[in-house]
């Protein structure tokens, strides 16, 4: 299994600006966290039939 | 809180009600969350950077490694003056007058001329080491700091310490940290130290304090981004994601005053506190507990509920 896997052991490549200094990996991560979030914001509740009352 | 507010904490929901599964939502997110990490663990396995040891350290910079091991002689290393749990050297982290560092106290007492140096020199099978940590151990303290604080700068001064010529000056430093090196470029050291506490090699305080003093591991740290002003808290190594959200912690010590402050893990202990009660008691503060009427976020969530009840 270890053969197929993609290997990430190489160095990062930063995203640098100012004081502030991010991985290229942590910052797709936290670009996936926002979409899910818009994503959680813009989807509809699955609605039911029936409500309780 | 007004009467009216609480009021409506007290009364009965009158408004519409619907059946909401909260098990079928738990077994949905514990499948879809299983079934992601595994498919994610099996095609980017995990971080795999072996542990440093104090043999590759030997082998890969001798230098370093005999100028650390004579700061340890010196007393001048990082460890020698930490303070709690290793050593009373320093009352280091502290809140005004609050001594928390000192106050948890001596727990694992450490002395790291003898600990890191002449403890594991027992076991070389030099000739000239016997001689040597007796003279060391024969010497008043005052000499004991003179000839390695001599050797210390004799090294920095000659850029690398195979280039220092001997001299009486360093009485007998250079044997000692010469055999310690000798014992790591050999693999010896790792376990000695290792097995200075317990039988079983299982605790790895010592050579973990003594390879965090030489600039080797710490040069190694600063090329994965690991220190903590480089946002080492957020990063992993190689180019696997981190811990991103602890974005907040890992920001407040890139700026000032934390960032050049000595005491700057106390001090960012106490702002995140501060914050975090913030938190808990922000129905309480004024202004900030009517921020939700100002940006009506809530209402974008539950539109549909204010939509259909024309709120």
């Amino acid at each position: 299994m270890a053969l197929l896997a993609l290997s990430l052991n190489g160095p990062a490549k930063f995203f640098n600006w100012g004081f502030i200094s991010v991985s290229i990996p942590n910052l797709i991560m936290i670009g996936c966290i926002f979409v899910l979030f818009i994503l959680a914001l813009v989807i509809p509740f699955p609605t039911h039939k029936e409500d309780g009352k | 809180m007004s009467t009216k507010e609480r009021n409506v904490d007290l009364a009965k929901w009158s408004g519409p009600k619907r059946p909401y599964d909260l098990v079928k939502e738990f077994v949905i997110a514990l499948v879809v969350v299983t079934v992601l990490v595994g498919a994610l663990a099996a095609l980017f396995s995990s971080p795999d950077d072996r542990a440093i040891t104090l043999q590759q350290w030997g082998q890969n910079a001798p230098s370093d490694f005999v100028a650390t091991a004579t700061g340890e002689l010196a007393g001048s290393t990082i460890s020698a003056g930490y303070g709690a749990p290793y050593n009373t050297a320093a009352e280091g982290l502290n809140l005004g007058p609050l001594k928390i560092q000192k106050w948890a106290g001596v727990t694992i007492p450490v002395n790291p001329a003898e600990d890191f140096v002449l403890k594991p020199l027992k076991s070389s099978i030099d000739p000239a080491v016997p001689g040597a940590v007796a003279t060391w151990n024969g010497a008043s303290s005052d000499q004991q700091t003179k000839w390695a604080s001599d050797y210390a700068s004799a090294i920095e001064k000659a850029g690398d310490a195979a280039s220092v010529t001997a001299d009486a000056a360093y009485g007998p430093v250079p044997i000692l940290t010469n055999a310690l090196l000798h014992l790591a470029q050999e693999g010896s050291l790792d376990g000695l130290l290792t097995t200075q506490v317990t039988p079983l090699p299982s605790d790895f305080t010592m050579p973990m304090l003594f390879l965090a003093d030489g600039a080797y591991f710490d040069d190694l740290g600063a090329k994965q981004h690991l220190h903590g002003d480089q946002w080492g808290m957020m990063n992993e190594t190689g180019s696997y994601p981190g811990q991103s959200w602890l974005w907040m912690f890992s920001s407040l010590y890139q700026i000032e005053p934390f960032k050049s402050s000595e005491n700057a893990d106390a001090q960012i202990f106490f702002v995140l506190m501060l914050l975090n009660l913030g938190f808990i008691f922000m129905p309480k503060l004024p202004f900030i507990n009517r921020l939700p009427r100002l940006i009506p976020f809530h209402r974008l969530i539950w539109r549909k509920y204010y939509k259909e009840n024309n709120l």
